[in-house]
């Protein structure tokens, strides 16, 4: 028996409009391949967004340059744009933006960049994550020394174009003082300076190497791996795909997870929710990660520490 | 007049529906109430056991906590071993995600190893802890939980003590990430969209499945300290109120017991009574359903009792006014049928009735009545045309022209109506067809339609007794001044006979030279003159006195015919009778009325 169409219980109508495409813009300092992209392109897949259907991205990458990063900018507030997503240091340039609204991931801290009040409550057209790499600054330089004991100069390699790069370094001083290590500060500005500063590193004659997680040394990381270990220098890393690439250890939130995650809250954008009120996300894990070809490589057997029953991710 | 039509098709549809339809809702209506009773206590244990199984979660989330905290604090400190309690630190972090850092406090309430996830470790003398809440509640309890605070106004933390078993084994006291709780209570679905969440004392969210209201500074905390406060009222069982998302939910409240959290579980109202919502509306609908089967039913029966009924008055009514070929007709094949059909036969049968009564009426314009009965009970050919031998009897007033001239009009008819009376009645006691009146005359015919056996004899008896009955009554007329008499003219022969007219209005009439003849005859008559032709005379010379008058040239008769007058003498004179004879003649009306003789 056909049932009267009144019977039947109304049906949720979705405010979605499935013909729509959204406009992603992604903007990042970096430049392709670019793993933060692809974390966050799995993310929103795995939400139902397919790209060409109902999402483009637009990839915007200016390495390294703030006037490219303002064109991005400009661009952006022109364009019809349901979102933007900024990688990195790319946020900071963003700040102008004010009718789209911004998801980054920073290893600031977001509420002293000032594009947050707070981060339980955003306030604006901006929220996030943040890695709190400033916190972990310290704890890299105590892995290291956990590690080798002896360490007692420790060259870091560091972007001062990377915003909140002078906070870490600071943190850095501190936790060295702590821990009785001399930190020889390498700075360099840019991916032109990365060599020559690799260089002063290798003449520094330190015992490790820390290397500022950052877009910049994030696409050079394999090749400042692969220094590291030509210079027979222990090297600690912020992220894992750091050692992925050479590096001999690493400690920090993980970044393809946190992209990985940064879609859910596109997805509560997209789907109308204000990013005021989403608060920016901390991250509850840090990946250890350990490289043991590496450290073969330097000769270093790391069974010796304390330091392998604490990690998360050993490549061997 | 207004009749009330409908007022037996109303009963029986009012009778009919209330039969059907009472029935059907209640029945619906107590189904639907025992099921909505038995979902509502169904539910109420499903959220019982929900909340009870993420109070159980959370328990033991915090529980397996305490637990690897136990082991910090199994042995007694002694000098010099910070640096293995360090590594025992690092362990444990490595062993429970949800610890961010720990500081193993010794006896004396000093902090010797601090171990975190983010700040720098630190190893030897350190804080002091001795008058802590966290050190004092452990050292009381063994087991301290603290208040749950949010870092940066965000993340949620607390801090756990464990102290060993013995005071030598000091203190350990942990801080913990409660956002990883979010892995227990995303967990928890309550139907499709039911969800748990947790809240302190003070009404502040700790977990929930959309871990950003967590994270959110002021956390709605307004939303869920009522949602908290309504759910705890209504003391385990579960209660209808707004949810956190600000839509209808049943909401159920279960205390954690060890950590004085509050874990409420909700479902949304729309959802958790929609399986008894659906019932309602099988309900509704089987209830539409029997009602409009109801009205049909109802609507078909009433219309298949009152449709024959109104057939029947209608039919009733058209017999009423005459039509009795109306049939009605009805098919019910029941009573109603079988009394339609009674109908019908009764319009039958009136309709014959009145026939009958038409041409009795008919035949009593001219025939005595006993004779009209006689032809309408016998062959109905007795009116069709025939040629046979009749006895013509002309009557006619003399004088009555001058008298009516004279006379006022009251008393013409009255004089005229006294005539037809004597008239009809002699004529009646003869038996025989008084053809016509015209104003003064008369015509009369014996031996038509109904055989006479002597026609002569009885026709001149019948012209002897009119001419009697009409001077005696002209004896009273004359008195009153007026000279009027009588003269009768009869005569015998063949004549053809029968109904003439057209529509309703038919005469039985004779022509013939016998009918001219006997007017002929009548007009010769004087006042009580009785002339009779040669026919007739030979007939009835033998019974009745008769004389000659001569030869009297008669117009449409070539010669002149030679005319007899009824002698007068006051001498009765015998009647033959004129015996009734048709064709079918019932012996007991021919006994019952045996004879007209006078």
């Amino acid at each position: 028996m056909a049932l009267p169409s009144g019977l039947a219980w109304p049906v949720a109508a979705f405010a979605e409009d499935s013909t729509k495409i959204y406009r992603i813009f992604w903007v990042s300092t970096q430049s392709q391949p670019d793993p933060f992209l692809d974390g966050f392109r799995e993310g929103m897949r795995a939400l139902g967004y397919v790209e060409g259907k109902n999402v483009t991205f637009e990839l915007h990458y200016a390495p390294g340059s703030p006037q490219a990063l303002r064109e991005v900018v400009a661009d952006l507030r022109r364009g019809n744009i349901d979102l933007a997503v900024s990688s990195g240091p790319a946020t900071r340039a963003m700040t102008e933006v004010k009718d789209v609204p911004v998801l980054f991931a920073l290893s600031g801290d977001p509420v002293a960049l000032g594009l947050v009040q707070s981060l339980g409550k955003p306030g604006g057209n901006f929220t996030g994550s943040t890695f709190l790499s400033l916190a972990l600054a310290g704890k890299r330089v105590e892995l290291l020394k956990d590690i080798f004991p002896t360490l007692r100069t420790l060259a870091v390699l560091s972007n001062t174009n990377h915003p909140g790069e002078q906070s870490e370094w600071r943190a850095t001083q501190e936790a060295a003082r702590h821990l009785g290590i001399v930190p020889l500060y390498v700075p360099f500005a840019g991916a032109n300076e990365l060599d020559n500063a690799l260089g002063l590193a290798g003449d520094a004659r330190a015992d490790g190497l820390l290397v500022f997680p950052d877009a910049l040394t994030m696409v050079h990381r394999s090749k400042i791996a692969q220094f590291a270990i030509k210079q027979r220098l222990p090297s600690m890393f912020g992220w894992s795909e750091y050692c992925d690439a050479g590096g001999l250890i690493s400690y920090g939130a993980n970044q393809r997870a946190t992209y990985f995650a940064l879609a859910s809250y596109a997805d509560r954008i997209l789907r109308g929710e204000s990013p005021a009120t989403l608060p920016v996300v901390q991250p509850t894990k840090f990946e250890l990660a350990v490289n043991l070809r590496t450290a073969e490589l330097l000769g270093i057997d790391l069974d010796k520490s304390a330091i392998m029953f604490r990690a998360n991710k050993v490549i061997e | 007049m207004t009749r009330p039509r409908r007022s037996l098709f109303v009963k029986y549809f009012i009778t009919l529906f209330v039969a059907v339809v009472v029935p059907v809702i209640l029945g619906s209506a107590t189904d639907a109430w025992f099921a909505f009773r038995d979902h509502r206590l169904h539910l109420n244990e499903l959220l019982q056991v929900e909340a009870r199984a993420a109070a159980d979660r959370i328990q033991t989330f915090t529980d397996g906590i305490r637990d690897q905290l136990g082991w910090m604090v199994q042995f007694p400190w002694t000098l010099g071993e910070d640096v293995r309690r360090r590594i025992d630190g690092l362990r444990l972090l490595q062993q429970v995600p949800a610890i961010v850092s720990v500081s193993l406090v010794d006896p004396t309430g000093t902090e010797r190893v601090f171990v975190s996830r983010v700040s720098l470790n630190r190893t030897g003398r350190g804080a002091d802890f001795s008058e802590d809440p966290a050190f004092l509640g452990a050292r009381a309890n063994g087991v301290w939980y603290g208040p749950v605070q949010y870092q940066r106004d965000s993340e949620p933390y607390m801090r756990i003590a464990v102290a060993g078993n013995r005071a030598a084994a000091g203190v350990v006291i942990a801080d913990i990430n409660l956002k990883l709780i979010w892995n227990v209570i995303a967990a928890i679905k309550i139907g499709d969209t039911g969800h748990a969440l947790v809240v302190d004392d003070s009404g502040r969210l700790i977990a929930h499945p959309d871990i950003s209201l967590v994270l959110r500074s002021d956390g709605g905390s307004g939303d869920f300290n009522r949602l908290k406060s309504v759910a705890s009222a209504a003391n385990g069982s579960a209660v209808a109120t707004t949810g956190d998302n600000g839509k209808p939910v049943v909401a159920l409240s279960v205390r954690a017991a060890n950590v004085g959290w509050t874990v409420i579980v909700q479902q949304p109202v729309l959802e958790a009574f929609e399986s008894i919502r659906a019932a309602l509306w099988r309900s509704l609908m089987l209830i539409g359903i029997g009602t409009v089967l109801a009205f049909v039913l109802a609507f078909w029966r009433a219309s298949r009792m009152w449709g024959p009924i109104r057939k029947l008055e209608e039919g009733a009514e058209r017999i009423g006014m005459g039509q009795f070929d109306h049939h009605i007709a009805i098919e019910s094949r029941d009573e109603l049928e079988q009394l339609a059909i009674r109908f019908n036969q009764m319009a039958d049968e009136l309709a014959a009735s009145q026939q009958k009564s038409e041409r009795i009426n008919r035949l009593r314009q001219f025939l005595a009545p006993q004779v009209a009965e006689l032809v309408e009970h016998s062959d109905q050919r007795l009116l069709d045309g025939q040629r046979r031998e009749v006895v013509a009897i002309f009557g006619d007033l003399r004088g009555f022209t001058a008298f009516s001239a004279r006379a006022e009009p009251d008393v013409i008819l009255a004089v005229l109506r006294q005539y037809y009376e004597a008239i009809g009645a002699v004529t009646a006691r003869h038996a025989a067809t008084l053809i016509r009146f015209a104003g003064d005359g008369v015509m009369v015919l014996v031996n038509a339609p109904v055989d006479c056996e002597k026609p002569a004899h009885s026709g001149i008896q019948l012209a002897i007794d009119m001419q009697a009955a009409v001077q005696s009554l002209a004896g009273t007329w004359n008195a009153g001044g007026c000279a009027v008499g009588f003269g009768v003219g009869i005569a015998m022969g063949p004549a053809t006979v029968g109904t003439l007219g057209y529509h309703g209005r038919l005469d039985y009439t004779a022509i013939g030279n016998v009918v001219n003849l006997a007017s002929r005859l009548c007009s010769l008559a004087d006042d009580a003159q009785i002339l009779v032709d040669p026919v007739v005379t030979g007939h009835v010379r033998d019974r009745v006195a008769l004389e000659s008058i001569g030869e009297r040239p008669i117009k449409g008769y070539d010669q002149a015919l030679e005319v007899f007058a009824v002698v007068r003498d006051d001498a009765a004179i015998e009647d033959p009778g004129c015996q009734l004879q048709p064709a079918d003649v019932q012996p007991a009306y021919a006994a019952r009325e045996p004879s007209f003789n006078l």
